[in-house]
């Protein structure tokens, strides 16, 4: 059931400790309290990784749209582990710093350089939630194309309503212009937003593979082309 | 008539209602209480929900759930009126407020939903695999209906889920790790929706963690969801928010979920529950 990530082991290995550790002091006879593990042992972090991994806390062998299975939406990177920050808030300086950083070597940019896609597809795929869900209820990406849910958090143009988790992005193209500038601003913000704000809200849309290149220059083009509703 | 029927139900906790949040209390009044006592945009969103609430049709819900509750049921034939919700046997006023719990009979801190279960297996002998047991989502299955009605009984009482038990204490803890903890491919985490006040998903005023008089609400389950037009439990708003995340779908047996209840509970503590109430 277990990929051998280092996550997964390293929990693994802890369980047997803690399990070995109650046996010694269970009385023989008591053979029911020897599978339960002492969660008043762990610390709060270590008792979430085992709830999570070794109590059938989530359905984690389902198979997931980009290959693999449920087990890798729940195992944690190097930014998931920087941004969780008990309380909320950001992390110190150092740590913001090193997100950035890995940020900025995570993103590439497609030969022939920033296109523009076709506005059309892009309000769509700005509009549309459908793509990666999982479990009671799984979306079958052979039947649907990928959305990027843009209208979650963004006001983008004004025919629909968007949320305000992110800052509106009404008119993008129409006050900051179409620069090779503000092209890779705009596409890097798409692609991995945490190189300009670390520890953002916002999902790393291009590093992660949730959006393909065809799709953020479709976005691209939704946000620049003076033919976009968001820039009338 | 309508009306009148409803809130017969809960005539006997009625007596000497007021705005103390230690007696009960109907949960339009709740609501009201709370709208006037914040600026919130969060609890005034839905107009048309405020209007609906005296009619909330999980009112029927709950009437189905108490005649379930004190039928004699399952192989055994007893009622659910032996199971005690950490008040005693039978006792609900203002159990499901101090619930996730630690139950010594079996060993574990349960939500509502868990120990339902538990009774209705040890007690009154149905299998896991009954639909009266298995079956936990619609306002037609029991569950629906018994957690409603047990629910109810506590409408208007200040959240207080006990954190004496070093297991209770250890989940809510746990649970905390849990709600600020991201991963998957959309690097979210609860706090991503629910850590700022006034922030909308769309059109939706989404609850803060932060702001007690949002939260209560925000954890007020069971509700009757207009838009799902069902009655939605505890277990179905992780379950949802879980699917949104893009992260997989959560046991409803497993601590985990029950770890982050115990956290979310706690994070309301103090402030009326609205039971059943009302949501989107």
């Amino acid at each position: 059931m277990f990929k051998k990530t280092p996550v997964a082991a390293g929990i693994a290995a802890f369980a047997i400790i803690l399990f070995a550790g109650g046996c010694a002091v269970a009385d023989a006879g008591k053979t029911d309290k020897m599978d339960k593990v002492d969660y008043t042992a762990m610390t709060p972090q270590e008792l979430a990784e085992y709830l999570i991994f070794e109590a059938n806390g989530f359905v984690l062998d389902q198979e997931v749209q980009e290959g693999g299975t449920t087990m890798q939406r729940m195992v944690q990177d190097d930014l998931h582990k920087a941004c969780s920050v008990i309380g909320g808030g950001d992390p110190d300086q150092a740590t913001l710093d090193a997100v950035r950083t890995a940020a900025a070597e995570s993103i590439t940019y497609p030969e022939g350089g920033i296109q523009l896609g076709d506005w059309k597809k892009g309000r769509e795929i700005a509009w549309s939630g459908f793509g990666y869900r999982v479990g009671h209820r799984t979306d079958d990406h052979s039947k649907r194309e990928v959305g990027g849910n843009c209208y979650n958090c963004h006001q983008l143009a004004t025919d629909r309503t968007g949320g305000n988790v992110g800052p509106s992005l009404t008119g993008y193209g129409k006050t900051r212009g179409t620069s090779d500038a503000i092209l890779k601003y705009a596409y890097d913000m798409i692609y991995n937003p945490h190189v300009y704000f670390p520890c953002t809200n916002m999902p790393r849309f291009g590093a992660s593979g949730f959006l393909t290149q065809e799709a953020i220059a479709d976005i691209l083009a939704y946000m620049f082309d003076p033919e976009s509703p968001v820039n009338e | 008539m309508f009306k009148k029927a409803l809130l017969a139900l809960p005539v006997a906790l009625a007596v000497g209602v007021s705005a103390n949040a230690d007696s009960w209390q109907a949960p339009e009044d709740v609501l009201q209480g709370l709208i006037d006592s914040v600026d919130s945009n969060y609890l005034t969103q839905s107009e048309q929900n405020l209007i609906m609430m005296p009619d909330n049709p999980a009112l029927w819900t709950a009437m189905d759930g108490e005649e379930l509750f004190k039928t004699p049921r399952g192989p055994n034939n007893v009622s659910l009126e032996a199971c005690d919700f950490g008040k005693g046997p039978g006792v609900l006023e203002g159990a499901y407020v101090e619930m996730p719990r630690y139950f010594e009979d079996a060993d574990r801190v349960m939500d509502l939903e868990n120990r339902l279960v538990h009774c209705m297996v040890t007690l009154q002998g149905f299998s896991p695999d009954d639909p009266e047991v298995k079956a936990r989502h619609g306002s037609n299955s029991d569950h629906m209906k018994l957690q409603t009605y047990i629910a109810m009984q506590s409408s208007g009482m200040a959240w207080n889920p006990p954190l004496e038990h070093p297991l209770e204490k250890a989940l809510r803890d746990a649970g905390e790790v849990m709600f600020y903890r991201r991963s998957g491919i959309a690097d979210f985490n609860c706090n991503t929706c629910h850590g700022e006040q006034g922030k909308r998903i769309r059109a939706s005023v989404l609850p803060s963690k932060d702001a007690p008089e949002e939260w209560t609400k925000a954890i007020s389950w069971p509700a009757f969801r207009v838009g799902h037009d069902n009655v939605r439990s505890s277990q179905h708003r992780i379950r949802g928010c879980y699917w949104q995340m893009r992260m997989p779908r959560i046991n409803p047996n497993g601590d985990a979920s029950i770890a982050l209840m115990s956290y979310w509970t706690d994070a309301a503590r103090g402030q009326p529950a609205i039971l059943p109430d009302m949501k989107r």
